[in-house]
């Protein structure tokens, strides 16, 4: 059983590793908008805007 | 919350609560004058200055509809000089831009939006403190602490279940129950603070509501398990109290979304600055000024294509005027010097000076506006039922456990605490507090993939129970005028469309080539009009008179085409009116066109379905009479009115309302926004005006009123899996109950059967829709052609 003493201490620094790089996500905008980023790369006509939007 | 991605236009045609024009992929909604918000007085408003010499606002997009259109906004935005972060959301259509005031103007950006094809609306900076915002990453890290912690609370415990067979050694048992200790700790004095917060606030203002009853099961259970950590014996249920609390936050997290998401929609609104208009100085030159800031007796120059932005007269020129979103009057109306204008109202060809007479909070549109807010005010808020069944459950088991506590003091009382405890944990309130979110986030998903954005949760109630739609006419059952058809000079009847002989053919090819030029509503009818082979034409020397028609050289040939008054060159015949469209020649009169209100393509077939669900409709119409009952006899609707103000429709509703109606309102315009306020379900078309939006329940954005019968369905679906699921939970309860109060049930069957019966509900929920496949097709054809 001793093994439980490196996995039960690993498992905790594993959930609070989770917990940090989650709040780090909600506090940078990454829950902010759902919907549209996961269809951003299906996008496909990145160079049509170009003329119509001269470099200022 | 996941979206399925198994295909991308179905993705789009959801994602979109309209705040303009949702039907037109990129609009042009603002006319190109940017420089105004350069105004400093206009600047106050909208922009905030940040410590380190940045701007900062917040933009309202026109016409933003999906992931391409914030690709592209996104990108030309920070190609703009001075740009330091941008923050598109599509979902709320709101752009958040910092940059470098030094470097570039706010009018800059502004205009780098319009280049793109969108439309941009500043927002008053108050707009950019989101509390929504905070109040939704708070409400998100709670819950996930709670999932986080609740797997892991399980985790051990599981190692405790086990142990209870396999007879673990108690140091063991020991190690895990401290485990558990550990990981509940954090979810309860973290994750479940808002329920502790709340049932401080409750009992501070002398009321019990769902906090008090839950803080308390909370706490009772997690020191019940501490002092049996500490004692070494007696069961704990650190798993349990994780688990109750994670359910309870993904219920409340789930309505909070839905609230957010309709307070997006009306909050913008809100908080849209208005415009900014032109007003003429003594010396006759043009300033721009915020409309904040006119005062009666300003003079104002208003353009063609503009919004007229206060009560007044007309002083020079005239114009036709589109009153339909205040009046519902579906014809432009003629106004000349001296005629009353309204604010709100469209100009259609111009210039004209006006006087203003009202302005601010004394024109007509805002007494609309202040109607709007009092119906709101009336209506009857439907109580939050299930929040109250929760609260008054929990009070219940509360009350059980005690009963419990007390029975077995008198029989065996070292038992009494813990069985107490295990009524507290096996009653599952979860499955009662999820019941109604997850049927209604369920529902709401359904719904906006059909074209219909729920902005008020509560309106599913009222639909599925409504038995009367009032319609209103223009715009709402109608989208616009069309050529019925056309009649020479020299016949005596119309000739219809489809059946034109080659001489009507040839003069309506004419008219077409003229109506081209203008932008008219009755113009664009004309050259809507199908079925004319291109003959080619030249059309130069065009004059516009405003208010009468156009007159152009085409093919060499000098014609005419308005109102029988300016363009006929003769003495008028008794059967034409000064108000007919005709097309003259120098000689002589040509043609004489009738234009009417053309129907919703889907209006005919909704109305049926409507009817054959068992509903009476009504037509309550600005419009004057006569058309309305053309209407109503062309959608076989008896029950109509015409020539109604917005008080009048109000008190008819009222009247329904009062004989125990339950009515659910149609309309596009500002006319209409009082009485969908007052209405129990209110619907607006999504190109409706901005006013009858925000006063509504219910935005059909793909305009197919056929998806209101649909919505119908979908809504006595989901009231039926809320009392399936709200049943199976009392009935889980019922066997639960009692047998934990005899002491037979072990900690891990009531973590099972508080998990079970959760994830029952939620998938009782998923059922909603299944047999509601959307209709792409629409969305489809535009998103190509876009």
């Amino acid at each position: 059983m001793s093994i439980l003493l490196i996995m039960i201490p690993l498992s905790i620094l594993l959930v609070i590793a989770g917990g940090i790089a989650f709040f780090w996500a909600v506090n940078h905008d990454q829950f902010e908008d759902m919907d549209s980023p996961s269809l951003l790369p299906m996008e496909d006509a990145p160079d049509a805007l170009q003329d119509q939007n001269p470099p200022e | 919350m996941p979206w399925p991605r198994s295909h991308r236009v179905r993705a789009f045609s959801y994602r979109l609560p309209p705040i303009a024009q949702p039907l037109r992929h990129k609009t042009k909604v603002m006319s190109s004058n940017n420089t105004v918000w350069q105004h400093p007085a206009l600047q106050r408003h909208v922009v905030r200055e940040l410590d380190n010499g940045h701007s900062e606002v917040m933009l309202l997009i026109d016409g933003m509809r999906c992931a391409g259109c914030v690709a592209s906004l996104e990108r030309a935005l920070v190609a703009s000089r001075g740009v330091q972060r941008v923050r598109i959301n599509a979902a709320s259509q709101r752009a958040h831009i910092i940059w470098d005031g030094t470097q570039n103007s706010l009018s800059a950006l502004l205009d780098c939006i319009d280049r793109t094809g969108y439309g941009a609306r500043p927002l008053d900076a108050r707009a950019l403190d989101d509390r929504r915002r905070e109040e939704a990453r708070d409400a998100l890290k709670r819950l996930l602490v709670a999932g986080f912690g609740a797997m892991q609370a399980m985790m051990f415990a599981t190692v405790l279940y086990v142990g209870a067979i396999d007879e673990v050694n108690a140091t063991t048992r020991e190690l895990f129950r401290w485990l558990g200790f550990m990981i509940a700790t954090p979810v309860v004095m973290y994750s479940a603070k808002p329920f502790f917060s709340g049932a401080v606030q409750a009992l501070r203002a002398r009321r019990l509501g769902m906090d008090v009853p839950v803080a308390l099961a909370i706490a009772l259970v997690y020191f019940a398990s501490l002092l049996a950590a500490l004692h070494g014996e007696g069961e704990v249920y650190f798993d349990s109290v994780s688990m109750f609390v994670f359910f309870l936050l993904t219920g409340r997290y789930l309505e909070m979304r839905g609230r957010h998401r309709a307070l997006d929609l009306t909050d913008a609104l809100a908080r849209l600055m208005p415009d900014v208009a032109q007003r003429r100085m003594p010396d006759g030159s043009l300033h721009s000024v915020p409309v904040l800031e006119l005062q009666n007796g300003d003079i104002l120059a208003v353009d063609s294509g503009t919004v007229i932005p206060a009560d007044g007269v007309v002083q020079r020129g005239q114009a036709r005027v589109d009153e339909s979103m205040l009046t519902g009057e579906s014809q432009p109306c003629l106004r000349q010097q001296g005629d009353a204008l309204l604010a709100g109202s469209l100009l259609l060809d111009g210039p004209i000076d006006m006087h203003i007479t009202r302005c601010g909070s004394d024109t007509t549109m805002a007494g609309m506006v202040s109607l709007v807010e009092r119906a709101q005010a009336e209506r009857p808020r439907l109580a939050r039922v299930g929040e109250d069944i929760v609260a008054r459950f929990v009070m219940l088991v509360l009350g059980l456990a005690s009963l419990t506590a007390l029975g077995w003091l008198l029989v065996a009382p070292e038992r009494a605490f813990g069985a107490a405890v295990a009524v507290l944990v096996v009653s599952c309130p979860c499955a009662f507090a999820l019941a109604v979110p997850a049927a209604l986030t369920r529902a709401l998903a359904v719904l906006a993939r059909n074209g219909v954005l729920v902005a008020k949760p509560d309106a599913i109630e009222a639909l599925a129970r409504a038995d009367h739609v009032v319609f209103d006419k223009t715009g709402t059952l109608t989208d616009g005028l069309s050529l019925q058809a056309v009649q020479l000079a020299a016949d005596r009847t119309p000739q219809t469309l489809n059946q034109l002989n080659p001489a009507a053919s040839e003069v309506l090819a004419l008219a077409q080539a003229l109506a081209r030029e203008s932008r008219h509503p009755v113009s664009r009818a004309i050259a809507a009009a199908a079925g004319q082979d291109a003959v080619p034409v030249s059309v130069e020397a065009i004059k516009n008179t405003p208010g009468q028609g156009l007159q152009a050289k085409v093919n060499g040939r000098l014609l005419r085409l308005g109102r029988a008054s300016f363009a006929s060159p003769t003495a008028l015949p008794a059967n034409i009116d000064d108000n007919a469209l005709v097309l003259a020649d120098e000689h002589q009169l040509l043609a004489h066109f009738h234009v009417s209100e053309r129907l919703r393509p889907t209006a005919a077939a909704a109305v049926d379905t409507l009817l054959d669900q068992g509903l009476s409709l009504h037509i309550a119409s600005g419009d004057q009479a006569h058309r309305v009952a053309d209407i109503a006899a062309r959608l076989a609707i008896s029950d109509w009115s015409g020539g109604q103000l917005p008080a009048d429709k109000l008190a008819r509703l009222q009247q329904l309302r009062q004989s125990g109606a339950c009515i659910i309102a149609v309309g596009d315009g500002i006319n209409d926004a009082p009485v969908l306020a007052g209405a129990d379900v209110s619907v607006a078309m999504g190109s409706g005006a901005d006013l009858a939006r925000a006063s509504s329940d219910i935005v059909l954005a793909s305009e197919d009123l056929g998806q209101l019968a649909t919505a119908r369905t979908i809504a006595a679906q989901s009231l039926r899996v809320v009392r399936q699921n709200q049943r199976w939970a009392l009935a889980y309860n019922l066997l639960a109950i009692p047998l934990a109060a005899a002491g037979l049930v072990p900690p891990w069957l009531a973590a099972l059967g508080m998990s079970a019966s959760s994830l029952g509900v939620v998938l009782n929920a998923l059922r909603i829709g299944r047999q509601h496949k959307p209709k792409t097709a629409r969305v489809q054809a535009q998103v190509v052609t876009a």
